[in-house]
């Protein structure tokens, strides 16, 4: 049996030791009255707040029950926000302390646009009325695959659909004006196969900045997530053993040097988005994020050392079950972290950034394109999500523009601080009979998915099998049918449709003329550098070669060389990756 | 059996289909992909992140009737216009070529790239069903004998009458009238074909002797020939065999994809004639004839028969899954077979696979020499081997002991 069998096994040994425990409340008086007591401990410990209309409120919603059954199904079933299994939340008081101005928006600021300079700008644009400084970026498809601006046959792709990045010197003016070091700040990456240059390349930025010892006080997150490219998004570039050794470097290298930061976002976002259902979704990200676990486990790391920086990035669709999809997440994830692999509570919480659908919206009518991200947004609240980022409406057609990037900002800011839904008491939601079902179906399915993986031998002899592809193009090919046949309505697509001509939008393109800039920056880097690029990558050659940890050679190989050439040197060692139908 | 109709058998039309560079969104074209092969057309997909030069070489020797592009990542005005203009340049701009992407091709944006050559584009909201039925009645012409294709397109073109032909004989052709390269042959090329159960991997160690091949002849070219099944059904094919053949996107590699297209041998009807094709060409050092999935019984290169065989030597690639020792006995090709290559060998089950092959070889008493690779990892020594053997007896230049990377591999 894979560990996924093992997994699978200890979530339902997990729900019978809740039916056990249910029953034992009921029946021994002892253990009844044990949980009276910690219960009314619990009721002690809440706070009360005033809405701004005058209503008292607790700052914790408990079901308002004694019976000793119940509450036995609440703390051992679900957990209190903060406590094992964490269906609830990850943490106690989640947006009520970020929203009372001691703590952070939950929210990100995505962008990636041009040339360096221009998603600086961007990013200066839209945190001007943010608190703290949480900033996400996308790469252009030449960095995605780490290739240079200057490669031939690319350059109308440089500065499309994101941020073009060749040196440490794009990554310096990516960030000018911000101080990446403040307690509050915290950069998310959109980065994946060319993670660990891109990632060394950010620190080599920021050291030039912050000084050589500034590695420990950055904080955010790049995705890194290898196994998610393979089975969805495709941007893949050495052959998957290298990729996964190459993560494993990085995480390990970076989970004592830079423990503010989240070295792997493990994702379920682009497997939806490639068309697979949210139960899909759910199982292969945290099949994906086990399979890190137990490669990390298996070269000698401490999983309470690695496990807590593990974090977790999911999407937020329409479809019913993303009414509890976090939860079930949390839930699954802390149980088998805790059975199969021995970790403690903080290696047991599953950290969730959710971002609103992309495939949900639509180029057709598509202002309704907000009120769709608004109710994803909504779900992704009542899912406690830890941090999110809501998709901007001309998304269908378009990098964001200012407007609907604010608008999209703006309606995070509605739900969370206009509306009194989230500010007041936390687990609004949990217990309530729908969300309980729902959840019983969703875990069920997950665990059936975790099977039909493990007879195939676990995740990696399963992607070998092209198992979670299949399934993945399966479901798109399905949800294609469904919106064609008319069975899923999709307002102003095949339901409800206007003759309303689609409004001109100012669309975010690169000039021809930013483009060459940007190679011309990338050749004077190159000339500058020609002396010191071949030495700097003979010694990363012969790191990788005599399987040494790359990424602790890459901070230094990024100082002179660019992505391009550092990808070309270690493709000459490991090969290239030979992509799946 | 009752007088036949005689209603001319209908020609599948071939398209290519890929993703441009930089570009991995291939949800919409695998979709679409499907879609074109239920409603009867050859699909040869090339995949995602694919520069505009992949697609035009795989167009040309391919010989489709048209190229659609599915786009996501923006840069489309300039991509397209690169792929029309390669085209062009290289003597195809009759193919045309179409495309997609969703919302993010505007239609200020179709303007420019319709006057820069691309024939359509679809947006959002297109019905699949429209758009097969659109792409059949536009692109549909039966190709025709060209005198002024030169080169690669030449040979492609030949090929595509071959395949029309043949399926209007309905019998297997050798080289015949229309449409023939007459040249005279340069070389004489060496002519294998690989032959194995579906999922021995042979498409992949195809691609990974391919590298050798061109590592190992800095001038030489190599042809291709991967048949696939055509649908029983719908006439339609996926020929996917281009998107995990990463060493064959080189100018020095022709490779060409055949539906069996009602064919039970385990080849294309057409494939003697392209065969003879390649071979007259003078072209090539090396043919790679790749079987479809064969069973038990199969001969698709008759080997064993009593007439000529249809190439100089046969591979016979299995995994280690075959089903034990008994099954071996079964499998008429491992009696044949010149190499035989168990692949796959990072299986559990290899260790005792290759000793009851061995065993299975030995009863021959061909001196068929048993080759362990694992194609699926970089730089195989195993293959390498397989590689020697094979030059070995095409008298084809190889190097001799281990292999060293391409010092200047490209990583796109």
């Amino acid at each position: 049996m894979s560990q996924l069998g093992k997994i699978a096994d200890s979530v339902d040994a997990y729900n019978a030791h809740v039916i056990a425990e249910v029953a034992r409340a009921r029946t021994d008086s002892k253990f009844a009255a044990d949980l009276r007591a910690r219960w009314a401990k619990i009721h002690e410990t809440v706070d009360w707040t005033v809405s701004p209309t005058g209503t008292p409120l607790p700052r914790l919603a408990l079901p308002q029950t004694d019976d000793p059954g119940v509450i036995a199904e609440y703390l051992f079933g679900q957990g209190l926000p903060g406590g094992f299994p964490y269906a609830n939340a990850a943490y106690r008081e989640m947006y009520l302390n970020r929203l009372t101005g001691t703590g952070e928006e939950p929210m990100r600021l995505f962008a990636g646009l041009g040339l360096a300079e221009d998603t600086n700008a961007r990013f200066h644009y839209l945190g001007t009325h943010q608190k703290s400084l949480r900033l996400s970026t996308a790469f252009d498809g030449p960095t995605l695959y780490g290739l240079d601006s200057d490669h031939e046959g690319v350059l109308g792709k440089v500065g499309e659909g994101g941020v073009a990045i060749d040196t440490v010197e794009d990554m310096t003016r990516l960030f000018a004006g911000f101080d990446l070091t403040r307690k509050d700040a915290s950069v998310s990456m959109t980065m994946n196969a060319p993670a660990p240059m891109i990632l060394a390349m950010f620190i080599a930025a920021a050291k030039r900045r912050f000084g050589p010892g500034c590695a420990p006080n950055l904080r955010g997150t790049i995705q890194a997530d290898m196994l998610k490219e393979v089975q969805a998004q495709n941007e893949v570039i050495f052959p998957i053993d290298a990729s996964l050794r190459f993560l494993c470097d990085m995480i390990e290298w970076c989970v004592p040097n830079m423990p503010r930061w989240y070295p792997v976002s493990i994702s379920g976002y682009h497997i939806a988005e490639a068309g697979a259902t949210p139960v899909q979704q759910a199982a292969f990200t945290l099949s994906n994020g086990f399979t890190y676990t137990g490669l990390l486990k298996a070269r000698g790391a401490d999983v309470n050392k690695f496990g807590p920086r593990l974090s977790f990035f999911l999407d937020c669709g329409l479809d019913v079950e993303y009414l509890v999809l976090g939860r079930v997440c949390r839930r699954i994830w802390a149980i088998g972290m805790k059975e199969v692999f021995g970790a403690g509570p903080k290696a047991q919480i599953l950290k969730l950034h959710t971002q609103t659908s992309g495939r949900s919206l639509i180029a057709a009518e598509f202002q309704n394109n907000l009120t769709r991200t608004a109710v994803e947004l909504m779900l992704s609240y009542m899912n406690y999500t830890n941090s999110c980022h809501s998709n901007s409406a001309d998304e269908p057609f378009t990098t964001p523009t200012e407007r609907y990037a604010t608008l999209a900002s703006h309606g995070q800011s509605i739900i969370m601080e206009e509306s009194g839904v989230f500010k007041h008491m936390m687990n609004m939601f949990g217990g309530a009979p729908g969300l309980l079902i729902l959840e019983k179906q969703v875990e069920k399915a997950i665990l059936e998915v975790f099977r039909e993986m493990d007879t195939l031998g676990g995740v990696l002899p399963a992607q070998e099998q092209r198992y979670q592809r299949s399934k993945i193009q399966e479901a798109g090919h399905n949800y294609e049918k469904q919106i064609y046949a008319g069975a899923r309505p999709i307002i102003g697509l095949n339901k409800y449709k206007s003759d309303e001509p689609m409004p001109s939008v100012p669309l975010a393109r690169t000039s021809p003329i930013k483009q060459r800039l940007q190679v011309e920056r990338l050749l004077a880097f190159k000339k500058k550098n020609a002396k010191k690029a071949p030495t700097a990558l003979h010694k990363l050659e012969n790191v990788a070669r005599s399987g040494g940890n790359v990424f602790s050679e890459l901070v230094h190989t990024v100082e002179v060389c660019s992505l391009g050439q550092i990808t070309a040197c270690l493709t000459n060692v490991v090969g290239k990756f030979r992509p799946m139908v | 059996m009752s007088a036949a109709k005689t209603t001319r058998p209908t020609v599948p039309l071939r398209i290519l289909t890929a993703v441009p560079v930089c570009d991995g969104h291939d949800s919409a074209v695998t979709t679409i992909n499907i879609e074109l092969a239920r409603h009867g057309i050859e699909v040869i997909y090339l995949g995602y992140h694919q520069a505009a030069s992949a697609i035009v070489r795989a167009a040309i020797q391919e010989d489709v009737n048209v190229v659609g592009l599915s786009s996501y990542n923006g840069g489309h005005i300039v991509f397209f216009k690169e792929v029309v203009d390669q085209l062009t340049k290289l003597g195809s701009g009759d193919i045309p070529v179409f495309g997609g992407g969703g919302g993010t091709i505007t239609k200020a944006d179709e303007r420019v790239m319709k006057r820069q050559g691309t024939d359509c584009i679809y947006f959002a909201g297109t019905s699949l069903d429209t758009m097969v039925a659109e792409i059949k009645r536009n692109y549909g012409l039966v190709a025709k004998p060209r005198a002024r294709f030169k080169g690669d397109r030449a040979l492609a073109r030949a090929i595509t009458i071959a395949e029309t032909e043949s399926l209007e004989a309905r019998r297997p052709r050798r080289a015949g009238s229309a449409g023939e390269v007459a040249r005279a042959p340069k070389k004489k090329p060496f002519v294998v074909g690989v032959a194995g159960p579906g999922g021995a991997g042979k498409s992949t160690l195809i691609d990974e002797l391919t590298s050798r091949f061109l590592r190992n002849n800095s001038a030489g070219r190599i042809a291709l020939l991967a048949n696939d099944p055509s649908h029983p059904d719908t006439g339609g094919a996926i020929l996917g065999d281009r998107v995990s053949a990463i060493y064959s996107q080189d100018d020095r590699v022709f490779f060409r994809s055949l539906a069996t297209r009602g064919s039970l041998t385990g080849l294309s009807a057409a494939a003697p004639a392209a065969i003879d094709i390649l071979k007259n060409s003078g072209e090539f050092d090396l043919i790679l004839v790749e079987s479809v999935g064969v069973g038990q019984e199969s001969d698709p290169f008759r080997i064993l028969g009593k007439g000529p065989p249809l190439v100089d030597a046969t591979l016979f690639v299995l995994a280690p899954y075959y089903g034990g020792r008994i099954q071996l006995q079964k499998i008429a090709l491992l009696a044949g077979a010149d190499l035989v290559a168990l692949n796959k060998c990072d299986h559990p089950m290899a260790h005792t696979a290759r000793a009851e092959i061995q065993a299975r070889l030995d009863q021959n008493s061909k001196n068929q020499k048993l080759h362990a690779t694992t194609a699926a990892k970089h730089f195989d020594l195993g293959v390498d081997a397989l590689f020697a053997a094979i030059a070995r007896r095409g008298h084809l230049p190889v190097s001799a002991g281990g292999e060293k990377a391409c010092s200047t591999a490209d990583p796109l």
